[in-house]
């Protein structure tokens, strides 16, 4: 019985301490936002939040670019979930529920986008975007980020179609409905929920993205907030405090997003790499 | 009526042929995203492959002269792309074992009983859910050479980073750049082996333990055996995104201080755009994608193999 209680206590004191190291450096991005110059190049640096500071977040949204760049930020994201759920729903419907030539191909044609790296399709993109005049165009990055996610996106999708009885689909067909229609009227209600998840996936995905954005945008007004982050990378002009601010709230929607649709994201990237 | 009625002859007449629609139902489905996906993967690759036997410059990429083999010759003779080759691979085999070592312990801690559980598992996942630009400038913020946390810890307790600063000291960088990429891992790692723990019968593990075997024991002929193939899959895993790694590292050093950081994906963007050969660059990535494919189908080849043996 003592044994039992000390496993625990010993559990609970790992979990804790691998909870701090999780946690502690987007606690120390809020709390290094929240500190007054005096307090961050001080000695001893203050451990805990200072909220008289809290200013900070609302001049760092009220000057500067920042609403500019979560705005572009969103456009790209949203753009990007759209396009990338519209193509995903038909081809996750293809790979579950049909067998058919060239199936292997398509498998091993998306296991593929997994192993190309943006930095190298940026070259190829960069000529291509040139000539349809897709270079500084919020446009061009949803395009490329779709590509991109879009094979996560069909798997988690594809995921869940597998789990929808067959029986449901075959009695609307009975009743004479065609393929699209009992997908989009049996199917995509039933995985509503994976849809959702999905949605999160190919948003965060672009909100995140980099490489492109850094390549294909020259204009300042377009930036995304990822670029528009990384630029203050080895700057000197803004305060450490607004630069933790703004990375603050660009962290906080993708944390709070990632926790609800995590079951899915988990299953739908293991799938991918299991069966190609 | 009639209209009605002729559509489910059609639909009947359908079925006969097959339960699902025509044999052409499945490629219409497939279609539109199979061409986008040509139009932005498939195509570009091909392009990539070509630009790699030629010399191109980025500012006047219509201009591009065939050169054969020239680019692989000249990368591989260069000491500097045989180190950028040992940098990578040393970075991807360390990312795979630290991940995925630390994953499986947190996945192994977290899978017993104990109040709070639910919230710790959610926790957990915060380092995966943040965005890799952001925890690049945390991560840069924190080892600042002055007044980063990490660098205020160290000193006081006695290690010496050197005057530059972690970043910039070319023994540290590349343990910092591994440090910050295996914190951004685990949390994957760790949710992905929780799940396949939890496939784990309990009798199993409580009989091998009653017939008197300890912890290690049970672990490696029961645990250890139910989860090895999603061992495997999450190491193929970390070892392809390992590979095209870009944003953390390239704002935290961009592959300096010495190119102790520069890995292959790297080493290709500052070819491409910032000595604008993009030959060279092509060449580069393509060695990156031949060594992937060598994992992705050796590893395919060892499962398989296991399972037959199994």
């Amino acid at each position: 019985m003592r044994r039992v209680r000390i496993g625990v206590v010993g559990r609970m004191i790992g979990v804790l301490v691998v909870l701090g190291i999780a946690v502690f450096p987007i606690y120390w991005m809020f709390t290094t936002a929240l500190s007054s110059d005096a307090d961050l190049f001080a000695a001893q640096p203050r451990l805990v939040p200072d909220f008289g500071q809290f200013g900070v977040f609302v001049d760092a949204l009220a000057d500067g670019p920042t609403l500019t760049w979560l705005r572009n930020s969103t456009i790209v994201a949203v753009g990007t979930t759209a396009l990338s759920i519209v193509l995903g729903i038909p081809l996750a419907y293809a790979l579950s529920r049909f067998s058919f030539r060239g199936k292997v191909a398509v498998g091993l044609l998306l296991l593929m986008t997994q192993m190309l790296p943006e930095a190298l399709m940026v070259v190829p993109l960069f000529s291509l975007y040139r000539r349809f005049e897709l270079l500084d165009s919020l446009v061009g990055l949803v395009l490329a980020n779709t590509a991109f996610v879009l094979p996560i996106v069909a798997l988690v999708l594809k995921g869940a179609i597998d789990g929808v009885p067959r029986e449901l689909e075959e009695a609307a067909r009975v009743d004479g409905s065609r393929p699209l229609t009992v997908l989009l009227r049996i199917n995509v209600p039933i995985i509503a929920p994976a849809i959702a998840a999905a949605a999160v996936i190919a948003f965060f995905h672009a909100w995140n993205e980099y490489v492109f954005a850094v390549t294909f945008i020259f204009n300042k007004a377009l930036q995304p907030a990822s670029v528009g982050l990384a630029g203050f990378v080895g700057e000197q002009g803004t305060a450490i405090q607004t630069i933790m601010a703004v990375a603050f709230m660009f962290t906080l929607p993708a944390v709070a997003f990632y926790l609800f649709a995590q079951k899915y994201v988990v299953s739908g990237m293991t799938a991918g790499a299991v069966k190609g | 009526m009639s209209a009605e009625q002729a559509g489910a002859g059609v639909a009947l007449r359908r079925r006969r042929r097959s339960p699902l629609g025509s044999r052409w139902t499945p490629y219409i489905f497939l279609l539109p995203a199979a061409a986008y996906i040509f139009l932005f993967q498939a195509i570009p690759l091909v392009q990539e492959i070509y630009l790699s036997f030629t010399r191109t410059n980025l500012l006047n990429p219509t201009r591009s002269v065939w050169v054969g083999l020239e680019n692989y010759e000249k990368i591989f003779a260069s000491a500097g792309f045989q180190q950028t080759l040992l940098t990578t691979l040393g970075y991807v085999i360390a990312c795979v074992v630290g991940a995925v070592g630390s994953g499986l312990g947190v996945a192994l801690l977290l899978n017993g009983r104990f109040p709070g559980r639910g919230i710790a598992r959610a926790l957990v996942t915060v380092p995966w859910a943040a965005p890799g630009i952001a925890t690049a400038l945390i991560a840069t913020w924190m080892l600042n050479a002055q007044y980063g946390i990490i660098t205020r810890v160290l000193r006081a307790i006695g290690v010496d980073v050197g005057e530059s600063g972690i970043l910039d000291n070319p023994d540290l960088a590349l343990v910092a750049i591994l440090a910050t990429t295996i914190w951004q891992l685990f949390p994957f790692v760790a949710v992905v082996l929780l799940s396949a723990l939890q496939s784990v019968p309990a009798e199993l593990t409580e009989a091998a333990e009653m017939d008197g075997a300890n912890r290690w024991w049970s672990f490696r002929v029961v645990t250890w055996q139910v989860i090895k193939p999603t061992v495997g899959l999450v190491a193929l895993l970390m070892t392809i995104w390992s590979l095209r790694r870009f944003e953390l590292i390239w704002l935290m050093t961009r592959g300096g201080p010495l190119g102790t950081t520069r890995t292959l994906v790297i080493d290709l963007y500052s070819q491409a755009f910032d000595s604008k050969q993009l030959g060279n660059a092509a060449a580069i990535g393509m060695v990156g994608i031949v060594i992937a494919l060598i994992v992705v189908v050796g590893s395919s080849l060892v499962s398989r193999a296991a399972e037959r043996g199994a």
